[in-house]
């Protein structure tokens, strides 16, 4: 598409777009073979289905009982089954945005910041204003690793702190945003209470950091002495 | 997302900014999850048909034990490395298989995001937030760790 914008050549002959190497034949081959619908045609070998377009289409699930199951049916599979899967989660992730859209409005993410600040510097060493950062980071993950990197070079962390935080980001990242949009796949399924993995996950961020933040005293110590 | 959304919106009506995030969610269950779910479902029917989840949960069956999951689980876990959404699709696909009861999924609930796509996030956080490389692989220790350690906790428990 891009191609458009460019000039427009003196000869529609261009020897270099006309190089094919080995790659491309392969490709051509696997294409041939894929939508062909030979593969399937060897019944000693069903492996070979594998690599069929047909056979990995899928099927839709079929509507068994009416009044039991939804429109994805039971034993779809493949890209067709997967589909209608994934339809159905879409209504439960709108959901979910536009409730913590409001929340947010009203001010939640800025509550938990006040209630996670005075934890920070006992617990992980860190400085109590990265708590804006960290917060962010369950939201946005992008979002708070570009307000990481202001605040290093701006001065106010340093690069044990920036560890540090990168430890707290990495494991879990964006977890408000990812549980409730991809984890509400599973969410049906959950023989605990919606909130005790959540919270979990959220525990565990400032296991790891704890964990970083010990290694890097004890076998790390070298690197930060130029630092106060 | 981010937190200055009280600046951004437009309006003060609830029923407006619910709008506003509904949209946002919409945009990101069809142009992310869908595909990706599509994705799972799909190469997960090529582990099937070429028996690699049986041979995986084989050979990871003893492993798996100790967090109370079946063998085959590991092929979930090694996929949410790469991405969350695709490792959750994964599940369902393992669930409406018969792979995966409902006990299962919670244990693995926590460790889809503790784990979780680790190598996007490489790019997307460590590289943007310029974390030194010389720490990436202590920070990815401390991932598999996390995600191990919750398996255990939601196995003894919560499942």
């Amino acid at each position: 598409m891009s191609e458009e914008n460019k000039e427009p050549k003196k000869s529609s002959y261009n020897p270099d777009e006309w190089k094919v190497g080995p790659k491309g034949f392969i490709a051509l081959l696997v294409a041939i073979l894929f939508f062909s619908g030979l593969l399937v045609k060897f019944p000693e070998m069903k492996w070979l289905s594998a690599f069929d377009f047909t056979t990995l289409t899928g099927k839709f699930g079929a509507i068994q009982a009416t009044g039991k199951s939804t429109f994805v049916g039971s034993g779809g599979a493949g890209a067709r089954g997967g589909f209608l899967f994934a339809l159905t989660l879409v209504p439960s992730v709108m959901f979910a945005l536009g409730m913590i859209e409001v929340l947010d409005h009203y001010g939640a993410i800025k509550a938990a910041q006040k209630c996670l600040t005075p934890f920070l510097k006992p617990l992980l060493g860190i400085p109590g204003l990265t708590g804006l950062a960290l917060i962010t980071d369950l939201q946005s993950t992008d979002a708070g690793a570009v307000l990481t990197k202001g605040l290093y070079d701006d001065g106010l962390i340093n690069k044990k702190d920036l560890v540090i935080m990168g430890a707290w980001q990495y494991s879990g990242a964006g977890m408000i945003a990812n549980y409730f949009m991809i984890g509400s796949a599973l969410f049906a399924n959950l023989t605990c209470a919606l909130l005790i993995p959540f919270s979990l996950i959220f525990i565990f961020k400032f296991v790891g950091a704890i964990y970083v933040r010990i290694m890097l005293n004890l076998f790390y110590k070298g690197d930060f002495q130029d630092e106060q | 997302m981010s937190n200055n959304n009280q600046a951004k919106h437009p309006t003060n009506n609830p029923f407006d900014i619910f709008i506003i995030g509904a949209r946002k969610g919409f945009n990101i269950a069809v142009n992310n999850l869908v595909p990706n779910i599509l994705m799972a479902y799909a190469v997960s029917e090529v582990l099937r048909i070429l028996g690699v989840m049986k041979f995986v949960g084989e050979i990871f069956g003893p492993m798996m034990f100790i967090f109370g999951l079946p063998g085959e689980a590991v092929t979930v876990l090694l996929t949410a490395w790469l991405s969350s959404s695709a490792s959750v699709g994964l599940a369902a696909s393992m669930f409406a298989n018969g792979i995966l009861e409902p006990r299962h999924i919670t244990i693995l609930m926590p460790a889809f995001f503790l784990l979780g796509a680790q190598l996007q996030y490489m790019g997307r956080l460590l590289g943007v937030a310029d974390v030194p490389k010389r720490y990436w692989p202590l920070l990815m220790s401390a991932s598999l760790l996390n995600a191990l350690c919750a398996m255990l906790i939601m196995n003894w428990f919560f499942a």
